[in-house]
């Protein structure tokens, strides 16, 4: 209850449902039988395993464009980096399993004539090794680059734009077969992950699990940050660097802190949805994939921890339908949502109804007081504040 | 269109050189009307072939008429008895021809006839022939195309041939080329090394690729120690030339696609650099231009095919008015609520974006469609050992152009006047009884006119697909950001520099990596001046 | 703050109903002669690759209509399931899944790119169903669950170089766009040329990426290349969207067919329709159809298939061929096997014949892909192809090409051996395709 009343009910209750889900959804999956009407059919558990993941990522994205007002175009790339951290484990696990029967390299690799495993590919048979890359990988490279973004005072959309050019080299880099990562057709076919075969329902209830108790965790870090010390501080870059800045705080430590720690937490949601879809190729660096990380976030409403979480699984779950039920007309409601979003919704359906709340709570304040007594001037909270 | 041009012209030429004129190596047997009927009837590419070689024997001129058709895909043979006709279409059916005199024979219904079948070796056995049989013709061009074969060719037993050719010939070019075709015979030839070394000697004034290639053979080959100094002296010359000309090659491309880049970047620079709005719609204002190129020269097709040549001219005033429509109807219904806060405007303009490509694919379907090039985009000419293609000219010129206009009207109008206030200080802008509202809408109209303009240049070199504006966007943001926003000199710089930069290192870096090089010395570049090439100055910058 | 819980819940539970209310209005579109048979159709209909797959999907539709008409199947009415995975790898899997286990469709015709087919791949092997692939690409792979229709490099490239070295080609240009199918097919290609006799120093290997759409460098790269007196010829693999610019450039630079002539693997009539193809006449294609050949039964074909389409300008191509003959294909597996369970009529279709459009008769065979014949085309000016050679015979698809070292050894044979990568050397079945029943 300290937790709830630390970061609100409302997160709390998020915390909670995410949590639910990780236990329930498996259950009902595994343990009733199909023709129960709460069954969870298997299709459906490793397709909530993606939003979810998806809804890590957009929460990533949150932290430092809600919260410190770094618009990143590139999150993507954490996302992709944290995956292929993981799917080169997944491909050393395959070991003897692949078409060639080769005990060591991977199938693109044999048929491309590659003799021995090249130097970046060891280590990754070791699952804690693969997990420590997917940390480590995306927090480096997001450390470099805010190291020096920061350093120059890039900001606004100069800074959005070269993480885009960031995320776009990238992309060119992993598609090069030459890069030894599968070139465009990426790592696929995986057999097991700990050991456990990839394709069992219960492996795919137990990532799935693992993907909500990440996210309830990312959750519950992401509202401790804010709502600390440090978080007041990113709030204040996000609002008046400058300012920040005279006081004599150092900004440029502030966002990247928030970079990194968002970067890494991009490169977890990257690591848990690869082994639930099964594949990870290059497509995940197209800079469209950041800009829609960006949209989901925006259509939840962005800064505030539920919004990005929400807004990633409504446009996910429109898209699964749309693209089944609509195919050819689903870019016309997808498109549409956006504009809708943006021109009825600015702050995204949570910053919506909060500052429904707000506005109807003033409202409701203002008549009270002005029923209470004709003098109570004071209790009227001044608009401006 | 097209196809009639050099026909018409080969039949004059044919017309005037009609009589029989005096050819060499003429076999009396042979009767040319006799053998080109051999192309009547079903057959395989071999017999084809075999009479192209019989016919060129005959060393007749008139049979020049019938081997450019055939090679020109014109020769058929009449189903009803195997007759051979030069046909040419004629409505719906087809009238034909004498294959030798060239006399009109009537007109047929296209089922009668039947194709004689052509594949490349067999235009290039007519080619061959052609060479041979007129280096003598009336037209210099023809001449001219004779004796570029014969050099390719270098055929020993042509330098007798050509030395005749060259004492007929009377234009200085035309002789020149003789004399190269000449020289590269007489290298291959069994000639004194005296005359080779003189031959080396014309091929190092021709200095390309071509000479180099024929003299490194023939240095490798030769014995005479003097013809092959000659031959090694004019290597060195020829590939320091060589050199030279393939630096002012990739300058001349990367200007190439730093105009491409530019026109790809321009419409941004005002709606993202000027206004500030991220517009992610950007790139389906560029692929509507496109389209809008394609339905000017449909409507032309069917309605005026004359007017063919003028249709890039007609779509460009089009094009602008339809992007500047659809971005007119996007400001006032949806940018207008959403300034001051940029960040957004990306969220809605990438629906828009989205809408816009799909509606596109809804109407025109999902494939590319066929924009032609008019003749004088076509083909390209040489300067030097460069070879400059027209269509690439013309777009560095127009983007130019486009940029100066533009330039122009920021500068040098009451609305450029007005659109450089509502951006330097919106509030003081309005204080001074500017319309503002009415100067963003036009601003934004003018951003997104000029992106389908550079649709209509577009067009002419790559795909018109939906997809076409997605292969710009982020190359157009990267220009523009370089640049500096709000600067228009800054896109100017910034596309020619990338566009360079990026055709330097592809020749050894190769695409791919040169690319990636590029992106990664943009992230570089803004490290060290984060605002860009040319910084935008002022209080409100940081606002 | 209880509003606030009270409206997620709704929501939730709005979510979820939506989500099974979905299959519902699906399956609820049946027709009255008995319950329809349902039909994947997995082609992109947004995204980059629309601009090839949207026609797969009106093919389909097509070639479905028609066998209603004829009367369905097993008596039963054939239904279409169309989805967009839009181009978007991970979504073919996410829409294969949904397809198969949601829509329970008895098969699915789908994909184009080789990573597609990669991403669907293990969820065709989970869920025991049947795909067929319709388009070309690079081999190195057999699944018993896939079949494949399109060209493996034996039945388009290899031919291919067969007839330029015929016609005197002594300098080669492998220029490919850079993914798995040209890389895999160029490296192909090097090693039979070798084995041919050609000189490392006559062969180029270029790579472009995706979409490239500046050519100006590597076309005078091509013409430097060919301007040695040698016989030169362009060997390309350059995909889709990037062919256009291409051939512009060539068309612009002046290299015409008779020089340096180029031979394309990934263009047809579709791509053709976006070129003026004056400039580019007697540029050469492989495939296994084209439009312009002229039998009883491709006539037939393409005024259906305009008729269907509602366009007398729409052309046909190599792939939806492949579509055609994969359908009937497995109509005729279907009612030999009596039923459309995946594993009766995965077993019934090796053997299975159908008459391909070009005048042949084309066989499943036991290593699922086909027999077609080569026809290598030359481009005429109305952006159709004049056939200049063709194999005297059907050529069988080979899964394991015999010019790569390791997968020389490999052979596939779901009948006998049961096998997509038996071993012939150590006498065993790699890896774990086997699949036990």
């Amino acid at each position: 209850m300290i937790l709830a009343r630390f970061l609100g009910p409302r997160v709390f209750i998020l915390v909670a449902i995410v949590l639910a889900a990780a236990i329930l959804v498996p259950a009902s999956n595994l343990l009733l039988p199909a023709s129960h009407p709460l069954h969870v059919p298997s299709y459906l558990v490793p397709l909530f395993g993606k939003y979810v993941c998806y809804a890590l990522l957009a929460l990533a994205l949150d932290l430092v464009w809600g919260y410190v007002g770094i618009l990143s175009l590139g999150h993507g790339a954490f996302f992709a980096l944290g995956g292929y951290a993981m799917g080169m484990y997944l491909m050393r696990q395959i070991g003897p399993r692949g078409v060639y029967g080769n005990p060591i390299l991977p199938d693109f690799m044999v048929f491309l004539n590659w003799k021995e495993l090249p130097w970046y590919w060891t280590g990754f048979d070791q699952f804690w090794f693969a997990c420590l890359m997917v940390v480590l990988v995306p927090g480096l490279l997001a450390f470099v680059f805010g190291f020096f973004a920061f350093r120059s005072r890039v900001t606004g959309v100069y800074l959005s734009i070269i993480t885009q050019a960031m995320t776009y080299a990238l992309l060119l880099a992993f598609f090069r077969n030459d890069m030894g990562f599968g070139g465009n057709n990426g790592l696929t076919d995986f057999k097991d992950i700990l050991g456990f075969p990839i394709q069992a329902g219960s492996t795919r209830a137990g990532l799935f699990a693992a993907s909500c108790v990440a996210l309830a965790i990312a959750v519950l870090f992401v509202g401790w940050i804010t709502r600390s010390k440090l978080g007041k501080l990113m709030i204040a870059v996000r609002d008046a660097e400058s300012r920040t800045r005279f006081i004599g705080w150092r900004p440029e430590y502030v966002k990247l802190f928030a970079f990194t720690v968002s970067a890494v937490m991009a490169g977890i949601a990257g690591a848990l949805y690869v082994p639930q879809v099964g594949i990870i190729n290059p497509g995940e660096f197209a800079p469209v994939n950041s800009i829609e990380v960006v949209v989901w976030a925006a259509v939840g409403g962005r800064g505030t921890l539920i919004g990005p979480v929400l807004g990633a699984l409504l446009v996910n779950y429109g898209k699964t339908v749309f693209t089944a039920v609509l195919p050819e007309f689903w870019l016309f409601m997808l498109g549409g949502l956006f504009v809708f979003v943006t021109l009825v919704l600015p702050r995204g359906i949570v910053g919506t109804i909060d500052h429904g709340f707000d506005a109807f709570r003033a409202t409701r304040r203002a008549r009270a007081a002005e029923k209470g007594e004709a003098g109570g001037q004071d209790a009227v909270p001044n608009p401006a504040e | 269109m097209n196809r009639l041009i050099p026909w018409l012209l080969l039949c004059l030429g044919a017309l005037l050189s009609a009589a029989p004129g005096a050819a060499f190596g003429q076999t009396p047997e042979a009767d040319p009307a006799a053998i080109v009927q051999k192309f009547g009837g079903k057959q395989s590419f071999d017999a084809t072939e075999a009479v192209v070689s019989e016919l060129a024997a005959t060393g007749d001129e008139r049979v020049a008429r019938a081997l450019r058709a055939l090679r020109d895909g014109d020769l058929y043979w009449r189903k009803s008895d195997e007759k051979v006709f030069v046909a040419t279409r004629k409505g719906d059916d087809y009238e034909i021809f004498d294959p030798l005199s060239g006399d009109s024979a009537g007109t047929v219904a296209k089922g009668d006839l039947e194709k004689v079948r052509v594949k490349n070796s067999i235009r290039n056995a007519v080619t061959g022939a052609l060479g041979t049989l007129t280096l003598r013709a009336d037209n210099p061009a023809q001449r001219m195309r004779a004796a570029d074969t014969l050099f390719s060719e270098g055929d020993p037993e042509m330098v007798a041939p050509l030395d005749a050719a060259i004492a007929a010939e009377t234009d200085p070019a035309v002789k020149t080329r003789m004399q190269e075709a000449r020289a590269s015979a007489v290298l291959v030839s069994d000639r004194p090394a005296e005359e080779k070394a003189a031959a080396a000697k014309v091929l190092a004034a021709r200095g390309d690729r071509e000479s180099l290639n024929k003299l490194t053979a023939f240095a490798a080959a030769t014995g005479d120690a003097a013809a092959k100094k000659a031959a090694e002296s004019a290597i060195a010359a020829i590939e320091s030339n060589i050199a030279f000309w393939n630096q002012a090659q990739n300058v001349w491309y990367g200007l190439s696609l730093g105009s491409v880049l530019l026109l790809a970047a321009i419409g941004l620079a005002i709606t993202f650099g000027v206004m500030g709005v991220i517009n992610m719609a950007h790139g389906e204002m560029v692929m509507l231009g496109a389209y809008t190129t394609f339905v000017v020269q449909e409507v032309i097709r069917a309605n005026a095919p004359g007017l063919f040549e003028f249709s890039l001219a007609i779509a460009l005033p089009l094009a602008f008015l339809v992007s500047g429509a659809v971005g007119l109807v996007m400001e006032r219904f949806l940018i207008r609520f959403l300034y001051g806060r940029p960040l957004e405007t990306l969220l809605a303009t990438f629906g828009v974006s989205l809408i816009l490509q799909q509606a596109v694919r809804t109407i025109f379907g999902p494939s590319n469609r066929q924009v032609g090039n008019p003749d004088f985009m076509s083909g390209a000419f040489d300067v030097g050992l460069m070879s400059v293609t027209w269509n690439r000219l013309w777009i560095i010129v127009f983007a130019l152009v486009v940029f100066a206009a533009l330039l122009l009207v920021l500068n040098r109008t009451p609305l450029g006047l007005q659109m450089r206030a509502v951006t330097q200080n919106r509030r003081m802008a309005a204080a001074m009884g500017i319309r503002t509202p009415w100067v963003d809408a036009l601003t934004f109209a003018l951003g997104s006119g000029i992106a389908g303009i550079a649709g209509v240049a577009l067009s002419q070199i790559d795909n018109v697909s939906p997809n076409l504006g997605q292969g710009y966007i982020i190359d157009s943001f990267m220009v523009v950001v370089f640049g500096g926003v709000g600067n228009l000199w800054g896109t100017l710089v910034g596309a020619m520099t990338l566009g360079i930069v990026n055709k330097f290192l592809e020749p050894f870096a190769g695409a791919v990596l040169g690319k990636i090089v590029v992106l990664v010395l943009i992230i570089l570049f803004i490290q060290k001046r984060p605002r860009g090439l040319f910084a935008q100055k002022g209080r409100f910058v940081d606002a | 703050m209880n509003s606030a819980i009270r409206w997620m819940q709704k929501t939730a539970a709005a979510a979820t109903i939506a989500a099974f209310g979905v299959s519902g209005a699906l399956a609820a579109d049946a027709k009255p002669s008995g319950e329809p048979i349902k039909v994947g159709i997995l082609h992109s209909l947004s995204g980059t690759m629309a601009i090839s797959e949207t026609t797969l999907k009106d093919a389909m539709l097509m070639l479905i209509d028609e066998q209603n008409k004829k009367g369905g199947l097993l008596g039963r009415p054939l239904e279409p399931v169309v989805v967009d995975p839009a181009s978007d790898w991970p979504l073919f899997a996410e829409k294969a899944r949904e397809l198969i286990s949601q829509d329970k469709v008895a098969v699915v015709f789908g994909c184009w790119t080789s990573v597609s087919r990669k991403s669907v791949l293990p969820v065709f092997k989970e869920l025991d169903s049947i795909l067929f692939y319709p388009v070309q690409y690079e081999g190195e792979e057999s699944e018993r669950n896939v079949f494949y229709t399109g060209a493996a490099p034996n039945q388009q490239a290899i031919p291919a170089v067969d007839y330029l070295m015929g016609e005197g080609v002594k300098r080669w240009v492998l220029e490919g766009t850079d993914y798995v199918y040209p890389r895999t097919t160029n490296k192909i290609l090097e090693q039979y040329l070798k084995d041919k006799g050609v000189p490392a120093e006559d062969i180029i290997v270029n790579y472009t990426p995706f979409g490239f759409s500046d050519w100006q460098t590597e076309v005078s790269k091509i013409k430097e290349f060919g301007s040695t007196g040698k016989k030169t010829a362009v060997v390309s693999t350059i995909n889709g969207d990037a062919n256009v610019p291409f051939y512009k450039e060539l068309a612009n630079q002046g290299i015409k067919a008779t020089d340096i002539p180029v031979v394309a693997f990934s263009v047809g009539e579709e791509e053709l329709a976006g070129i003026d193809t004056g400039p580019l006449v007697g540029h050469l294609a492989a495939w296994n159809y084209f439009e312009s050949v002229d039998t009883p039964e491709n006539q037939d074909f393409i005024k259906k298939w305009h008729a269907f389409i509602g366009n007398d300008k729409r052309v046909t191509n190599d792939p939806m061929e492949a579509h055609y003959i994969g359908f009937n294909m497995w109509v005729k597996a279907v009612e030999k096997a009596g039923t459309t369970d995946p594993d009766a009529v995965i077993a019934a279709l090796p053997g299975t014949e159908q008459a391909n459009l070009t005048g042949g008769t084309s066989k499943m065979l036991p290593n699922h892909h086909i027999t077609k014949p080569v026809l290598i085309g030359e481009i005429n000016e109305d952006g159709q192809f004049d056939v200049v050679s063709e194999t005297d015979d059907l050529v069988p698809g080979d899964a394991w090409s015999d010019f790569l070292p390791e997968s020389k050894k490999l052979e596939a044979d779901w009948v006998d051996l049961k096998c997509g990568n038996y071993d012939t050397e150590a006498k065993k079945c790699l890896g774990d395709t086997m699949k036990s029943n």
